[in-house]
């Protein structure tokens, strides 16, 4: 029996738990494009892990959600079109550089850290425990991504400049994932978000912020002028929306 | 001590290493070995890692595609394995002294070779099916054997690689046997690409050879005979293959209860020649696409490994 806080309307479970999961989702797909064709062996190895970590997280996401909305989770990653995914614009981006990849990973890696912490007091058991597993795998690929961020940080300054770059590029898209959801007030009213999204966010950048300063990173002033979560409707997300959904399409109600 | 005595003492160290390994001795990267045997061991190896990493490219172009979200953990993982087989073969390999990006730079510059069902192009989801069920499987019946090869490092490789492929064509097995329950479409998908991948599956352990003359199986780097292994694939998959309803496109192929062999058409021997020295579907495509990442991602093997040293 689902042990769903009373009171909380389908809308706004949904609001939280598809951008949680498309974000994982998104990111999973762009990431295991490397499959193959990394830098290093080693690294190809790792980066599919941890890509594969992602799909893994979005498919307990959405099937968190599909008991109470009736859609199968693979209709919800594969069943929408490009504007009806939640994704913040940090995932929108097609993987582009080794550089932009790690960047991104970090931004991404550090944020979504501070977001299951919370979730993992979450007032609806399922939740806090599933969120409470992902942190010990996402602890990995926290540990993995700092080494990127000290091994490029210290690397030759063409290099190291570079990666600033991508940083700084990323930093304002990075802070989407912490956007008010619409649903929210139902959330924290129910407990099942244990803090507002802002609260998160802000703690999140008192620990990034510092850090990207310190490296010398041209960390922009926070301006928020897209409309939240619209990573769906970047340019790069149509084409992979394409490929990713070009064999689910063939035929609709096929069993693959 | 004189030339003549240095010859001498070479050959007899030379007689005793072969009677160990035809005794069925092991050797290790760090024994003595001769230098036709370590370069044959070498080629043997670097051509299979070559296929490791080879084998990558046409499953990757299904990677974004999978229709499900378990498909697509499924392949990435597998095709992750690949990769990984690839990182312990050039390993394996680099022991016996050609470095990692040396053998990289060869194969991308066409210099060495790799198996011959990676330079075809891949056309439709059926393919990922039977490339993991079939050409694993294929693969699989000659890696077996390998795990008694004579070099021992690569011996212990292949105990942990044919593990991970038996769960490959479990997953490529699945993948078909969903669409052969499925729609017509879907049937006739996997159908056509059947059809297209039987002859280089047919062509992929090579022709018929003479043992006899055979260096690699007299070394004991490798156990069984070219015929042998196609004879082993058939006996086990063709049979699996007709169980679900499929049709093998070869009107002559049937068990002989006489000689206790499979019949075949004869696989075209000179396609596979063309195809393996580079001139297939997808050769080119394949390598200068190899090519391309490799270089663009030359920038950060310099920041992690430093210019002076070994990268890939």
């Amino acid at each position: 029996m689902s042990s769903l806080p009373a009171g909380i309307s389908h809308d706004a479970l949904a609001d939280l738990l598809l951008a949680l999961a498309d974000d994982e989702l998104v990111l999973g797909y762009w990431d295991s494009e490397w499959t193959g064709i990394a830098p290093l062996l080693e690294e190809d190895v790792a980066m599919s892990s941890m890509a594969q970590d992602e799909i893994g997280h979005a498919l307990a996401y959405y099937s968190l959600l599909a008991p109470h909305s009736g859609i199968d989770p693979d209709a919800y990653a594969f069943g929408r079109t490009p504007p009806e995914y939640r994704f913040a614009r940090l995932l929108g981006h097609a993987r582009t550089d080794w550089g932009f990849t790690i960047a991104r990973r970090y931004l991404y890696e550090t944020a979504d850290a501070v977001r299951l912490e919370s979730l993992s007091r979450s007032a609806w058991p399922e939740l806090a425990g599933l969120t409470a597993k992902m942190r010990r795998e996402e602890a990995y690929h926290l540990l993995h991504l700092e080494t990127w961020f000290t091994t490029f940080m210290s690397a030759a300054p063409s290099a190291a400049e570079r990666f600033r770059a991508n940083l700084a590029q990323l930093w304002p898209d990075a802070l989407d994932l912490f956007a008010p959801l619409p649903g929210e007030d139902e959330l924290l009213r129910c407990g099942i978000l244990p803090e507002p999204m802002s609260t998160l966010g802000a703690r999140w950048e008192a620990t990034v912020r510092p850090r990207l300063e310190a490296a010398s990173v041209a960390v922009p002033l926070n301006s928020a002028t897209l409309p939240p979560r619209s990573g769906g409707q970047h340019p790069d997300f149509s084409w992979l929306w394409n490929e990713m959904t070009m064999v689910y399409r063939l035929e609709l109600g096929a069993v693959w | 001590m004189s030339v003549a005595t240095t010859n001498h003492a070479d050959a007899e160290r030379r007689a005793a290493f072969f009677a160990h390994v035809a005794a069925g001795g092991k050797v290790e990267a760090t024994d003595w070995m001769p230098d036709d045997y370590r370069t044959a061991v070498l080629r043997f190896v670097e051509m299979h890692a070559n296929s490791e990493l080879m084998g990558v490219l046409p499953e990757r172009e299904w990677l974004l595609r999978a229709p499900t979200l378990k498909r697509k953990l499924a392949l990435t993982s597998k095709v992750q394995d690949e990769v990984g087989h690839a990182q312990i073969l050039y390993r394996v390999a680099e022991d016996l002294g050609k470095s990692r990006e040396a053998m990289l730079d060869d194969l991308m510059h066409g210099r060495t070779k790799f198996h011959n069902v990676f330079h075809y192009p891949t056309r439709s989801w059926a393919d990922v099916g039977v490339i993991a069920w079939l050409i694993d499987a294929a693969a699989i019946v000659a890696q077996q054997a390998l795990r008694e090869s004579s070099y021992a490092p690569y011996a212990r490789a292949m105990k942990r690689i044919c593990w991970e492929e038996s769960v490959h064509i479990l997953h490529g097995r699945d993948v078909l046997l969903t669409m052969v329950n499925g729609t017509a479409a879907q049937r006739e998908m996997v159908q056509e690409a059947l059809n297209r991948w039987w002859g280089p599956l047919m062509q992929m352990h090579g022709p018929p050879s003479d043992p006899a003359k055979d260096r690699d199986l007299q070394w004991k780097i490798k156990s069984k005979h070219n015929e042998e292994l196609r004879q082993e694939f058939l006996g086990v998959y063709v049979p699996r293959i007709w169980e679900i309803g499929l049709t093998i496109p070869d009107p002559n192929l049937r068990y002989d209860e006489e000689t206790q062999r499979w019949r075949y058409t004869e696989p075209d021997w000179a396609e596979l020649r063309h195809v393996v020295t580079g001139h297939g579907p997808m050769s080119q495509a394949r390598l200068d696409f190899r090519l391309l990442n490799h270089a663009e991602t030359a920038w950060v093997r310099d920041v992690v490994l430093g210019n002076g040293r070994q990268a890939a």
